[in-house]
């Protein structure tokens, strides 16, 4: 381990002070759009995560990386664990997935999250363990990578939670193409998911609560009550933020409860009705700059391992945003998905600040290995 | 990879752009149609009090609570410390001791359809009620304001009073006559409604209030219409009647009782049955030996007869190829024109009768207010007929003397009695004694008065009346101890819509006191008798007990004078030769 001076000196705080800005605009936003039926519990709550992730992150910032690579398989075990036991008695429904795990004292875990920073460093060791970064890995490497990413996937998607299945097969596919993977790997599995998409659309693969999702996507105004309900009124309070938006607690659409999850997965809508759009493309402007920072790490991070690891938390916070944004504004089909940092979830914040966290980590690595 | 990330947050901001820079102003507007909620104030209707303000239909705010069950299911509150989900079950647990039903039935009906958003709960609870309920926070639960009409007296003014239905609308008497004046003027709310239904206390709020309508004030006495529906159904039980009316009125026209019986309860108009109107109104008979009145009066004023005229009267007597008789068989009679009255001889009323012209008697019908509207514009009303002379049939000439084939309804066969104790002047009756809104009485005035026969012989027909009440008339029942009473019994064939013809009597009495200085006119009608078809025998003892009160309620003290007493009969030069035989 370096000396503390060194890593506090060369942590790359513009991403920190990036994900701290997110984290304590995303309180704001949850107080907003709960405090009409929860006061500022949530918004509260909100803030607890953030420092309890805060402290994850400095705690895996220290770590060294070889640290880090003897973690792997047991972080890696631990989640498929608590997936198992989302699927087991043990979990709870909530929203028609099988997602959550309750525990005592009203917290719940939501293990799909823990699973991103899993998969994260269980690729980075398979496929980075023992080479320099010119030397590709074997097929044989790929094959078991495939098969590492595709037991979570399979797992979430049996829950089902397609987002998070979504973002873990996104994961997979920038880590295995960074990686230096025979390109038919990658082509290959590309072809796979737009099978899979294909197969989901035209058989009973997905759930009708999926199917529902999907439809009303493409048609908004085909159950105005129902499922295109979610659909409209975010439309609604995003359209009628303006310029320069309703102003915080004065947007109707929010302050009426007119959105189901709004503090979860369509926070971003609150930004747009009392932020505006001033507001919300400031947010998007952050989200960006944590984004292009997290790809900028990966690139001239030189360890094989860190690199990986930088380029999967990338390819998931990229992928994260695009999805959550996009379904915000109506470009996306609704998937249940968490903006990073600013949405209101517990196992989310502290698997984003753990991400901060793996960014660090291989940032400094590479200043470990200059 | 870097470019694709820029690209993507490109567009991003671009869809960001049209949807709140370019869509914005429609997307507010559809955002503000969306909660902008209007809901109508119901406006109270106006209450109908009887003379003194005594209430007779009130309405008062109700509320009809409403239901979201997909909101209803997201019910939380605070159990043991904790803020849990506690959902319909939970709601319907809360709601079951305000709403007075086991939650178990709340929550059938709150599951009953599912996915439906709105479904009433329980229909009209009072305004207490619903703030309670409103003060549980359970979201989805919601109230629309509605009214509920109220009848305290139940029965007792209720073919007069009229009421209203559920679907709010005024059906019969006068809630339907005054129904512009009884209804408001609803509100308006107009405010930002939240997701879940409730008020957003910052968003947009304007209030319209809601006018309510004028209150009604009629000319009626309750306790009297109490006493003289009560009075009423009893005998029409007790005579096997198929029904009857009482009318009570001063000599100004005001009618102070109109009872009907059968009767129904207007709280409860759905299970009401039979006929919901106002018989003294709209239920029209031939009034038979009350009539004469017009007859003795017209005569008189016509100067063809004075009440001691000698009238011989026949056994029977051939008219229009005819043979008319009276009631009872009797020989030839020596009777004075009073003593017609005091017999009610149908024969007496023809042999003075018929010295006027049909058009003459026609005319003094007129003026009596027969064949016309009684102008207070009741609903259901009927002004009875009364065919033009030229078109009387050779015997109906004869029968309308005595008060058949015509028809008139109990308001007008009072009016004729209500003219003899005016003094000759007949006012038409008034049931409605004004209309108060902002606390403003506006007065209904009463109409004008119109002379049918002068002061004195409307004197003379009162002391015939007197007679009638006396030993020797046909109802001595509707004798009211320590008062003068004048008054005409009436026992008429029945015209039967149903057979096409004659069925049964109507038997009646009309009359007034104190006969020397009238006060009240009370006129009993009982439709089809069966213990006696006599108006002397059911229908007097009626008058006489509502009468009684009557003169007491209204505190009128007896004249203290003694009834006239003209001769009903007269002797023949050859019986008074003899009797003055006898004496010396």
């Amino acid at each position: 381990m370096d000396r503390p001076g060194l890593v506090w000196a060369r942590t790359d705080w513009g991403l920190v002070i990036a994900a701290l800005g997110l984290s304590l605009i995303g309180a704001v936003l949850v107080w907003s759009a709960t405090r009409h039926q929860l006061g500022s519990a949530l918004a509260v709550r909100h803030l607890i995560n953030t420092a309890i992730g805060v402290v994850l992150a400095a705690a895996v910032t220290r770590l060294d990386f070889r640290g880090l690579r003897a973690w792997a398989p047991w972080v890696y075990l631990a989640s498929l664990l608590g997936l198992g036991l989302v699927l087991s008695p043990v979990g709870s429904t909530i929203n028609g997935s099988r997602s959550w795990i309750e525990l005592p004292g009203g917290f719940s875990v939501q293990p799909s999250e823990l699973a991103k920073v899993a998969l994260c460093i269980g690729l980075a060791m398979i496929l980075a363990e023992g080479r320099d970064r010119d030397r590709p890995p074997s097929h044989r490497d790929v094959a078991l990578a495939w098969l590492v990413a595709g037991i979570p996937i399979g797992l979430v998607m049996l829950q089902p939670d397609l987002g998070s299945a979504l973002v873990l097969g996104a994961l997979a596919l920038g880590v295995i193409a960074v990686s230096g993977a025979p390109r038919r790997w990658v082509l290959g599995a590309v072809g796979l998911v737009a099978v899979g998409i294909t197969v989901a659309l035209t058989t009973p693969l997905l759930s009708a609560y999926q199917r529902d999702r999907l439809v009303a996507f493409a048609h908004p105004e085909a159950d105005p009550s129902g499922i295109g309900y979610q659909t409209r009124q975010v439309r609604i309070a995003i359209g009628s933020g303006g310029w320069g938006g309703k102003g915080l607690f004065q947007g109707r659409q929010t302050q009426g409860g007119f959105i189901p999850f709004q503090q979860t997965d369509f926070v971003f809508s609150v930004a747009g009705e009392e932020l505006g759009f001033l507001g919300a493309a400031g947010l998007l402007l952050v989200l960006g700059f944590v984004v292009v920072r997290a790809l900028v790490i990966a690139v001239r991070t030189e360890d094989a391992f860190s690199r990986l690891v930088a380029v999967g938390v990338a390819c998931w916070l990229i992928f994260q945003v695009f999805e959550n944004v996009g379904m915000n504004l109506g470009l996306m089909p609704v998937t249940g998905l968490p903006l990073p940092f600013v949405s209101y979830g517990g196992s989310s914040m502290f698997a984003c600040w753990l991400a901060v966290g793996l960014l660090n980590n291989a940032h400094l690595a590479s200043l470990r290995r200059g | 990879m870097l470019l694709a990330v820029l690209i993507v947050f490109s567009l991003f901001a671009a869809q960001l752009l049209r949807l709140q820079a370019i869509d914005a102003k429609t997307m507010a507007e559809a955002a503000l149609g969306q909660r902008l909620q209007k809901e109508s104030i119901p406006a109270l209707r106006g209450d109908i009090t009887d003379a003194d303000g005594v209430v007779l239909a009130s309405s008062e705010e109700r509320r009809d609570i409403t239901a979201d069950p997909t909101a209803v299911a997201q019910y939380t509150k605070v159990v043991d410390g904790t803020r849990t989900e506690v959902g319909i079950s939970g709601a319907a647990k809360d709601l079951a001791p305000l709403l007075h039903k086991s939650a178990r039935n709340i929550a059938i009906r709150l599951r009953a359809n599912p996915g439906t958003r709105f479904t009433y709960l329980v229909k009209n609870v009072s305004p207490l009620t619903w703030h309670k309920v409103a003060a549980l926070g359970i979201p989805g639960i919601l109230s629309e304001r509605t009214t509920q009409r109220d009848y305290p007296t139940n029965d007792v003014a209720a073919s007069l009073v009229g009421w209203v239905g559920n679907d709010g609308k005024a059906g019969g008497g006068v809630e339907q006559m005054l129904d512009k004046k009884l209804t408001g003027t609803p509100g308006e709310m107009t405010y930002e409604r939240s997701g879940d239904g409730s008020v957003i206390a910052t968003g947009e709020h304007t209030d319209v209030p809601a006018v309510p309508g004028q209150n009604v004030r009629l000319t009626i006495n309750s306790d009297l219409q109490f006493m003289a529906q009560n009075t009423l159904a009893q005998e029409v039980i007790k005579s096997r009647s198929e029904s009857g009316t009482v009318v009570v009125s001063n000599p100004k026209g005001d009618l102070l009782a109109v009872a009907s019986y059968p009767s129904f309860d207007p709280n409860h108009i759905g299970q009401a049955q039979g006929f919901l109107g106002n018989r003294a109104f709209s239920e029209v008979f031939e009034p038979g030996s009350t009539a004469k009145v017009m007859t003795a009066a017209a005569a008189i004023e016509e100067g063809v007869a004075t009440p001691r005229t000698h009238v011989t009267v026949p056994s029977v007597l051939q008219r229009a190829d005819r043979e008319f008789r009276d009631a009872e068989k009797h020989g030839r009679l020596h009777l004075t024109f009073a003593g017609v009255l005091a017999h009610s001889s149908n024969m007496g009323a023809i042999l003075v009768g018929e010295k006027l012209s049909k058009q003459t008697m026609y005319d003094y019908l007129r003026k009596f207010g027969i064949g016309s509207h009684t102008g207070v514009g009741f609903p259901g009303e009927s002004r009875g007929l009364l065919a033009r002379p030229q078109d009387w049939d050779d015997a109906q000439r004869f029968t309308i003397l005595y008060g058949q084939g015509m028809s008139v309804n109990a308001i007008q066969d009072a009016g004729v009695f209500q003219t003899i104790a005016n003094g000759g002047v007949r006012v038409p009756p008034r049931l409605i004694a004004g209309t108060e809104s902002n606390g403003q009485f506006n007065q209904n005035p009463r109409a004008k008065g119109t002379r049918v026969v002068s002061e004195a012989t409307a004197q003379q027909v009162t002391h015939m009346l007197e007679g009638v009440v006396g030993k020797h008339g046909t109802a001595p029942a509707a004798e009211v101890k320590g008062y003068r009473v004048a008054g005409k019994t009436g026992t008429a064939s029945r015209y039967d819509a149903a057979t096409g013809g004659y069925n049964g009597y109507t038997a009646s009495f009309i009359g007034f006191a104190p006969a020397d200085n009238p006060q009240l006119i009370v006129s009993v009608t009982l439709q089809n008798p069966k213990s006696s078809i006599y108006g002397g025998v059911v229908a007097a003892p009626v008058f006489s007990k509502v009468m009684t009160y009557a003169l007491q309620a209204y505190k009128i003290p007896p004249t203290g004078t003694n009834p006239s007493h003209i001769p009903l009969t007269f002797k023949t030069p050859a019986e008074q030769a003899r009797a003055k035989g006898k004496n010396e």
